[in-house]
């Protein structure tokens, strides 16, 4: 069968699997490719840091789903496609082609946005609770507000963020060359989750039980535009460590983006990503995720526990969620707040700067690790304030309190 | 007919798993036509899906296939939406 839209960098999430994330029935499998780039990759790492896989020793093993249990499935027999299905099909080769090329890094925007000035372009659609996108336009850049809430956010949440990268970072949209910003509401029905699709974001209106609107965290945009602003430069692998990065990366601007439209410093700041997202059936919780303390922003019978650790010492290897890049980030996530919260003012400015700085740079490298891109940050808050800095002695310290380099960075 | 649905990933990377035998239900004939067509335009291996974007895993009396958001047919995500509300 094709492979229509996998990135042209790493396989799939097969891989590490840990104890308590196993599939039913499935043990390790032995000589399959990806289970030797898997060691490769994890060897690799280790060798460059020891320190970063100590914790998974004696506890780690790869594995993939074993080729034997594909080989004899059957393909169902083909029957007629309703006319539905086929638009439906033929709508996602289109979407397949498309990803394909925002995968690819640099993708040039249009000749008419490189054209704009330091206003952002905004357009709003509406997906009417379908999985058709991007839906009808409800909503440009000069049009005003109207009656649906969401929308009303989402062009808000465009704008804040188009402001903290312009304003602060001098960057004129996620691509630098002022792209326009695309936004989907409404999408699916009882949908609880929002997502880059390489173009636009996507917003969900959440299920009314345990997630609400998607719209309501103005981090949660700042976030799904970050992975915009990745794509477009680190263009950091989403799977494991570099994964985890690049969710970090966008909880990190997400965050920043909260801070600067509410002109908080680091001390007034939640740290939360999420604030506000919960629903009603969620008893225990306030936020999806918090920098300041990872793994403690929910703990309820229902959502279960929030099972992000803040340190390496808490890394969790599994085959899920790509290698759980939405649990691991937390790990750089709580760098970040300590080195923001330790420079103190407010954490766009310095400890912002250092990891727009790195994000941007020339040194990151798609499969970088954590030691990578913390070694990279210390780096960058030498060449940027100084060896001698109080930032480059806050970040030495916050890398080394989650345990990804010594007090030494190394 | 055991079908399994496990969907990882999304903002919140909260995993969510369900199941549901046909065998117990009046309707199983209507599950055999959407899951045939479900099947058959799944992926044998996992596609890493785009940022935030949910990925699931179905699984019918042993056989899998995978599919991501935003990318579902009408098949998979009819079948998806079904187990997952209505399977334990």
């Amino acid at each position: 069968m094709d492979v229509p839209y996998q990135y042209a960098g790493p396989e799939i999430p097969r891989g590490c699997l840990a104890s308590k994330h196993t599939f039913a029935g499935i043990s390790a499998a032995g000589s399959d490719t990806a289970h030797t780039r898997c060691h490769a990759r994890r060897m690799d790492a280790t060798s460059r840091n020891p320190r970063n896989h100590s914790h998974a020793a004696g506890q780690v093993f790869c594995g993939i789903i074993p080729p034997h249990l594909l080989d004899h499935l059957s393909r169902a027999e083909s029957s007629t496609i309703s006319g539905r299905a086929r638009r439906t099909l033929e709508h996602d080769a289109l979407q397949r082609t498309r990803r394909r090329l925002t995968t690819v890094r640099g993708l040039a925007a249009p000749a008419e946005a490189r054209a704009g000035s330091d206003k952002p372009q905004r357009t709003i659609y509406d997906a009417e609770h379908t999985e058709t996108l991007p839906g009808t336009k409800v909503r440009g850049e000069s049009d005003p507000a109207g009656q649906d809430a969401s929308v009303n956010r989402a062009f808000a949440g465009l704008g804040h963020t188009f402001d903290l990268y312009s304003k602060i970072y001098s960057r004129r949209s996620i691509d630098g060359m002022g792209l326009p910003l695309d936004a989907t509401v409404h999408y699916g029905r009882e949908y609880g989750n929002a997502f880059w699709d390489g173009e636009r974001m996507v917003f969900g209106d959440g299920d009314g039980e345990l997630f609400l609107d998607f719209t309501t965290s103005v981090d949660v945009i700042g976030h799904e535009l970050t992975h915009g602003v990745t794509q477009y430069t680190a263009n950091l692998e989403y799977l494991g460590q570099s994964g985890a990065l690049n969710e970090s990366v966008s909880d990190v601007f997400g965050s920043l983006i909260k801070q600067y439209s509410l002109q908080q410093s680091a001390e007034q700041a939640d740290w939360l990503i999420g604030d506000g997202l919960l629903g009603p059936d969620v008893d225990k919780g306030t936020a999806l995720r918090s920098m300041k303390a990872p793994g403690t922003a929910y703990d309820d019978d229902v959502l279960g526990k929030d099972p992000q650790p803040a340190t390496m010492d808490g890394y969790v290897n599994t085959s899920q969620d790509n290698g759980g890049v939405h649990i691991n980030s937390g790990i750089p996530n709580h760098a970040f707040y300590l080195a923001a919260v330790a420079l103190g003012g407010n954490a766009w400015e310095r400890a912002g700067q250092i990891w727009y700085d790195v994000l941007t740079g020339d040194g990151l490298a798609k499969d970088a690790q954590f030691a990578d891109f913390a070694r990279l940050t210390i780096d960058a808050a030498k060449a940027r304030y100084g060896d001698q800095g109080e930032e480059h002695q806050a970040l030495l310290k916050a890398w080394s309190q989650v345990g990804v380099t010594n007090n030494q960075g190394q | 007919m055991r079908i399994q649905v496990r969907r990882t990933g999304g903002f919140a990377g909260i995993e969510k798993h369900a199941e549901i035998d046909t065998a117990d239900r009046a309707d199983a004939a209507q599950w055999d036509d959407l899951v045939e067509r479900a099947l058959a335009d799944g992926r044998d291996t996992p596609p890493v899906g785009v940022p935030d974007g949910f990925m699931y895993q179905i699984t019918v009396d042993g056989r899998t296939v995978y599919c991501a958001d935003p990318r579902l047919t009408e098949h998979q995500r009819k079948l998806i939406t079904r187990v997952l509300k209505e399977g334990a």
